[in-house]
């Protein structure tokens, strides 16, 4: 017979067992994505998740409800994503159940299951079946039904394990859009890789830690001596052209344009009578000037190293000034970053569909902040939740979440912004305004082949999707993007469509689109936003 | 005709027809473009309505200079010799200090016209809302009401004259800085735009953000419907700046909901176009009092 009680430092042992595999296994975890675009971060998130609470754990517990507290503690505030929120939530869970326990027996082991299992569903407002949350519960029932019958540990923990993997594989049929995609539930997957770590610590089948860098620490630095420019200068002037310099009247813009694309990107340029306005990334700010200064004379200049105002985030320490309201956005994209920091935004937090931030970040940045208010836009749906676990956690400010569930929503509540309101029900009221009536769009490319919502997809083709709802198909982006804006069954009652449009947009691509759409509604007011976004072609806010 | 004469000025927004009809006068300002210097006309005869709004879509940057203390001699002298009075309503003082140069140039001719009485009145609004009170004492004063009469009336009535407008672009508004507001309003936001009061001290003041041509058509609608008093016998009016369709559409969806007897529409002239921009559309009506003040 093997262990039948355990104490701090076997359970140590199994959950540090648990997270190297699932560790080990986190990218095919991140590939069980329903939708076939590059953004699944599942199996990322939850390592990331229990990585957190490896580290908080003490090396030598005193007791395993105490260890399985300080884990739970690190859990919750590492927690990213939707599925490391739940994860979080889940160990909780058991901590309670257990936390006044020198040591863990089958018994209590299977009722802290239960308890995870309950503490998990009550953490999501509405709970979905054919999710993890199905596999923690139906394993937790099912394991406890057989409880008498246990020999140790190892049977008990295989039985979990089993039921686990059989939860699992029913998953498609509670979830459709799983059945559709041919997956099963990712983060019920990254679950079962968890405690099959730890059957294995059980039968001394330890797990060397992989050396996969997943990212843990934003590659964020100060610029010294040592950084390398990464994000050129963005450099902004007014030109006064002058007639001695050029002839005026056959200046053509194209020309700048053609010879700022050489030796640069993002490029906006206007000609407004005589005068030139030019917005352009470059490495070469000199020569950009250089080049203008052949047509004429600056009015006025910007140039700014934006590999620094990258850093600014971490290098801002310092206290601020205290208001009665802040807004946390986050954002990804230089673009777009950029963006809602000039919108009004007191602080960016890095992060998106690929790169979810966690609870503990927030909180780093509530602490920066001197305000009364904190409202924080996630701008994503997967990080919705970890902000709102980071609100529940910090007390030093009254932290109210806008669950904006994607950079378009984001935008919408950022333009409608007035801190001038004297409640902060009203500020958050103007904001929510218009939420209802805002359609995020997105054109990615297809990760693979796949039929889905009866089209037709080739890998590397983009598609536009609404809803996470794949509705057009194509080899060009722009057409994609315009055949997604047709789909879209009430876009005769929009008024406003504003694009972010991602790093791999041209200049021709931006100006085409914008065309198109103008011709086709020409009641719609179109904007182009200089996102800087990878992964998305264009994100759409339409209103 | 009665004993006095109304005058109002470049602000006005009144067309020829209309100010012919009244009978009323005015004093011009002055707009520049680049160092040229031009009367701004409401008969616009110094630029067109189309070719005065197009320089500003294309990026010309107008500026506008008060009423010249030359321009109130010569229109209130050439009265006061027929043996008149005069009444002056000028453009709200919290947007133009012309009325500043009107009284000190009325202090010194009534030394010189001691018989005479000029009376300026703030009319603490601009455009229609400013020609609306300039048509009200041209009908008292056809009445056979005294100048000194109608300006204590027109003084007692100019808060119920209700102003909501929006500009289809902020950027205008911003560069002029006749608009009180906090920076909120003036991120780069496409698709917002502002509702502007005229508040209790004549400030434009942008008291909502709505997003939208539609929806902010539709909430001028809903504060018209909650400030209009006795449709029935009141005029809607409708100033734009080179915007008729939007004008219109206004129009329609306004009367669709109050029942106001007649509406005017016409166009924003030089000085106030200049401040808010092409594409603006302003409504007047009369309704309650207006109690706002902006920035407090």
């Amino acid at each position: 017979m093997g262990t039948t009680v355990l104490d701090g430092i076997q359970l140590r042992n199994m959950l540090i067992n648990g997270y190297r595999n699932l560790k080990r296994n986190a990218e095919t975890v991140d590939e069980l994505n329903v939708f076939p675009v590059p953004d699944g971060d599942t199996g990322k998130n939850m390592t990331m998740t229990i990585e957190g609470g490896v580290n908080r754990g003490s090396e030598e517990p005193e007791s395993a409800g105490t260890y399985m507290k300080e884990f739970a503690h690190g859990t919750l505030l590492a927690a990213r994503g939707n599925s490391g929120v739940i994860l979080s939530q889940f160990i909780r869970g058991i901590s309670e159940s257990v936390q006044d326990k020198a040591e863990i027996s089958i018994d209590d082991f299977l009722e802290a299951l239960l308890s995870g299992s309950n503490r998990a569903y009550s953490a999501v407002s509405k709970p979905v079946e054919g999710t993890m949350l199905t596999v923690m519960r139906e394993s937790a029932e099912k394991a406890m039904k057989k409880r008498a019958g246990y020999t140790d540990f190892e049977d008990c923990l295989d039985r979990v394990v089993s039921e686990m993997k059989k939860s699992l594989i029913r998953t498609p049929e509670l979830l459709p859009v799983l059945k559709e995609a041919g997956v099963i539930d990712s983060g019920g997957a990254g679950l079962i890789y968890i405690f099959e770590g730890m059957l294995l610590a059980l039968r001394n089948e330890l797990l060397d830690d992989s050396s996969s860098d997943l990212g843990t620490h934003i590659q964020f630095s100060d610029y010294d001596p040592e950084n390398l420019l990464t994000f050129g200068y963005c450099t902004e002037f007014i030109l006064q052209l002058q007639a001695f310099k050029t002839n005026i009247d056959e200046f053509d813009i194209d020309e700048v344009i053609r010879y700022l694309e050489t030796i640069g990107d993002s490029i906006v340029a206007v000609c407004d009578g005589t005068l030139v306005k030019v917005h352009v990334h470059s490495h070469y700010p000199e020569k950009v000037i250089a080049y203008a200064r052949t047509y004429g004379e600056l009015i006025t200049i910007k140039i700014e190293n934006m590999t620094f105002q990258h850093s600014e985030i971490t290098a801002q320490k310092k206290p601020m000034e205290h208001v009665k309201y802040a807004v946390v956005a986050t954002a990804t994209g230089h673009g777009i970053k950029k963006y809602f920091k000039g919108a009004g935004a007191a602080i960016i937090v890095d992060g998106g569909k690929t790169n979810n931030p966690s609870s503990q970040d927030f909180i780093d940045v509530f602490r920066q902040l001197n305000a009364d208010h904190i409202i924080v836009l996630p701008n994503d749906s997967n990080i919705i939740m970890t902000a709102q676990q980071a609100a529940d956690i910090y007390k030093d400010a009254d932290v109210r979440v806008i669950q904006t569930k994607s950079i378009a929503e984001g935008y919408s509540a950022l333009s409608m912004m007035d801190l001038t309101y004297d409640t902060i029900e009203e500020v958050i009221s103007e904001m929510t305004y218009y939420l209802p009536n805002v359609t995020t769009g997105y054109v990615s490319t297809a990760t693979r082949d796949a039929v889905m919502n009866g089209i037709e997809i080739k890998k590397d083709d983009y598609i536009g999707l609404i809803h996470d709802c794949i509705l057009s198909d194509s080899t060009d982006k722009v057409d994609a993007a315009l055949a997604l804006i047709e789909k879209l069954p009430d876009i005769e009652d929009k008024q406003v469509i504003t694009a972010f449009c991602g790093c791999d947009v041209t200049l021709g691509e931006k100006s085409a689109f914008r065309r198109m759409v103008l011709e086709r509604y020409p009641l719609i007011e179109v904007g182009i936003i200089d996102g800087g976004q990878d992964v998305y072609s264009f994100i759409f806010a339409i209103e | 005709m009665g004993t006095f004469v109304v005058i109002a000025d470049s602000t006005c927004d009144l067309s020829m027809e209309l100010l012919e009809k009244y009978d009323i006068d005015y004093t011009p300002m002055n707009y520049t473009i680049g160092t040229e210097e031009f009367p701004a006309l409401l008969d616009w005869s110094s630029h067109s309505v189309h070719d005065f709004y197009e320089s500003m879509r294309c990026g010309t940057i107008i500026k506008t200079t008060q009423v010249p203390s030359i321009v109130y001699e010569e229109h209130f002298t050439k009265w006061l010799k027929e043996g008149k009075d005069v009444l002056y309503i000028s453009c709200s003082s919290a947007l133009s200090g012309s009325i500043n140069v009107a009284r000190i140039v009325a202090k010194n001719l009534v030394a010189e016209y001691p018989d005479r009485t000029i009376c300026c009145v703030d009319s603490l609004i601009s455009s229609l809302g400013q020609g609306h009170l300039a048509m009200v004492a041209a009908d008292m004063r056809d009445e056979g009401k005294t100048v000194s009469e109608v300006a204590e009336y027109i003084e007692s009535i100019r808060l119920n004259v209700n102003q909501f407008a929006t500009v289809a672009d902020l950027e205008f508004l911003r560069r002029a800085g006749r608009v009180t507001a906090t920076s909120a309003f003036f991120g780069n936001f496409l698709g917002i735009k502002p509702i502007i009061i005229s508040d209790k001290i004549g400030q434009n003041y942008a008291i909502k953000k709505v997003k939208g041509a539609v929806n902010t058509r539709n909430e001028i609608v809903a504060r018209i419907v909650e400030a209009a008093v006795e449709p029935e016998n009141n005029t809607l009016y409708i100033s734009h700046a080179d915007n008729l369709t939007e004008a219109e559409a206004y129009r329609d969806a306004i009367l669709e909901k109050v029942p106001f007897k007649d509406c005017i529409i016409s166009c924003i002239g030089p000085i106030v176009g200049a401040s808010v921009g092409p594409g603006t559309v302003n409504v007047y009506c009369w309704g309650t009092e207006v109690t706002i003040e902006g920035g407090k």
